[in-house]
């Protein structure tokens, strides 16, 4: 690989150990892809920083770095961590694991990290320019913009993140290259009636097209121009659980797909799919592990709920009371939360028995196992669906919005 | 007898050991015990043997991109592996092996998997990405 004079006297150890020890992680990941040089990361966003996922080993990695004088060089945001701050208590979660999270959260501090909390930092100030290149621990994150903003971002582990954020490169490799970036396989919509599609039905969707595309990037035709972010992001977000897919074209919507033909480089397709609503409905099914019994909790947020999905779920919930056995839990960021709370949306929702949390994953990093009682959740997301059996070892059941409000009514699922 | 390999640098430094060989992949999320350094991957070729202070050899790393983290642990707490030998290194056990500052190396001009068993002695100079193997007497 070839590296210029400051990449250079980083690796020899020139800035310190720190500093040095993150640049040979990244020459390793540089070594494995056959990457030629370093290339300028404009920001980052951290995954590991939920105590749930990375634990004491990722503190202790981060302390030696920190120690041997690293520091974040761009602009570094983290992701949900495992506890409202506020909140945790109307949880059931215990005061051990807020300290642990806030344990965790200082050595992040320390290098420099901007605590946004959240699986949207592309709407709260990390919004790397298009063209431009990212590194992103959050597969839903990374995917929203590589697709929507055209920004230039591989899936990777939190490690190679940390590292990228302290010498501001990452090796050019993967979706970084333009020529990487082209679509594979031609997706079509078409037979689809978007006007009834629900935010689960979308993320159906999306889940069923990473698992029949595995790592091949879509191209995406036959969708309405009007389609929302919410919607979007529902369709989007559960590719990279359902395959391996970090980037999704939308002809006519995102900004690497004007036209077919671009978005597949002017090559011709590996294939051509169409969805059916069978199709979509073969996600339902396969991602719930339980149909039977009670539901102890209602979980919406994964990815975190905009402020659009706050008032709908408001809507619906709006002089309702939530079965006392169950609880609902509508994961935000903190500023959607404050907003919530001016709109009165909280309210609403907190008197039928529900909480707005901020700064929490409600999947894969949910404490889920941690709240007594809790062993079957009900989620309107695919991707939520995918990892809570096993990040959680809960049951789940994925339904559309909707239902999952029936359940958190009824204490249980529809018979 | 010695036989001597060329491979790619992947980490620096190194290590020699007696060897540890298997065709399976390797996770080390949850199919190696850090505490003990033992594999424990439910029915891996490998389940309750040590890697610890061993040439882990074997074809390449699967699962969790959180897998680096339990080989840094591994690293911490002296029950690592000396060096690892892949026929084609991944990012998780790549990353895992540039945390925890142990000697790697892969794509051998020879397939390792064939020339190396359990219980050779092997050496590792990861700067060079040189393998040295001195095979085992045979017994009997």
């Amino acid at each position: 690989m070839k590296l210029t004079d400051h990449e250079k006297k980083t690796l020899d150890g020139g800035f310190g150990t720190g500093p040095q020890d993150a640049m040979q992680l990244l020459m390793t990941l540089g070594t494995v892809y056959d990457a030629e040089r370093m290339i300028p990361v404009t920001t980052c966003h951290l995954g590991g920083r939920n105590v749930l996922l990375g634990g004491q080993e990722n503190i202790d990695w981060m302390t030696d770095l920190y120690e041997g004088g690293a520091r974040f060089q761009v602009f570094t945001s983290w992701n949900a961590g495992c506890c409202d701050f506020n909140l945790w208590k109307e949880m059931g979660l215990s005061e051990k694991l807020v300290e642990d999270q806030k344990r965790s959260d200082e050595i992040y501090v320390k290098l420099g990290a901007v605590p946004l909390g959240t699986c949207l930092p592309y709407y709260h100030g990390n919004l790397p320019m298009p063209g431009t290149s990212f590194a992103a621990g959050g597969s839903a994150g990374a995917t929203f913009v590589n697709s929507m903003i055209g920004a230039r971002g591989n899936r990777e582990g939190s490690p190679s993140v940390v590292a990228a954020s302290i010498c501001g490169v990452t090796p050019e490799y993967g979706l970084h290259l333009k020529e990487n970036r082209y679509g594979k396989v031609i997706v079509d919509l078409s037979g689809l009636d978007f006007a009834a599609m629900t935010l689960g039905d979308f993320s159906a969707l999306g889940f069923y097209i990473g698992r029949t595309l595995v790592d091949k990037t879509p191209v995406i035709v036959g969708v309405p121009r009007q389609i929302t972010q919410d919607q979007i992001r529902f369709l989007i977000s559960p590719m990279p659980t359902g395959g391996a897919i970090s980037l999704v074209h939308i002809v006519g919507v995102t900004p690497e797909a004007p036209s077919v033909e671009e978005a597949l480089g002017h090559k011709k397709p590996e294939d051509t799919i169409s969805v059916s609503r069978k199709d979509l409905q073969s996600s339902y099914e396969k991602l719930t592990t339980t149909r039977g019994g009670k539901v102890d909790l209602v979980a919406f947020g994964c990815p975190h709920c905009s402020i659009g999905q706050i008032q709908q779920i408001a809507s619906l919930l709006d002089g309702k009371k939530i079965h006392s056995d169950t609880r609902l839990w509508v994961g935000t960021s903190r500023h959607y939360q404050t907003m919530a709370r001016e709109m009165g949306y909280a309210k609403v929702i907190e008197k039928a028995g529900g909480l707005i949390i901020a700064d929490v994953c409600v999947a894969p990093g949910a404490p889920f196992h941690l709240v007594k009682g809790v062993r079957t959740v009900a989620i309107n997301s695919a991707r939520g669906a995918y990892f809570i059996p096993g990040a959680c070892g809960v049951e789940v059941i994925f339904a559309d919005t909707k239902e999952c409000i029936e359940a958190a009514i009824n204490g249980k699922w529809r018979a | 007898m010695k036989i001597s390999l060329q491979g790619r640098k992947i980490i620096g430094g190194q290590a020699e050991g007696e060897a540890i060989v298997t065709r399976q992949l390797i996770s080390f999320l949850g199919g190696v015990d850090p505490d003990k350094g033992t594999v424990v991957e439910r029915g891996h070729e490998l389940e309750g043997q040590s890697i610890t202070n061993k040439v882990f050899v074997f074809p390449q790393g699967k699962g969790s991109t959180s897998g680096p983290y339990v080989i840094y642990k591994m690293a911490k707490r002296k029950t690592a592996p000396s060096a690892i030998i892949n026929v084609n290194a991944e990012p998780i056990i790549a990353v895992g092996a540039a945390m925890g500052k142990i000697p790697m190396v892969d794509r051998l001009d020879q397939n390792p998997l064939d020339l190396i068993e359990t219980g050779d002695h092997v050496k590792v100079d990861g700067n060079r990405g040189v393998v040295e193997i001195t095979k085992k007497k045979k017994s009997g």
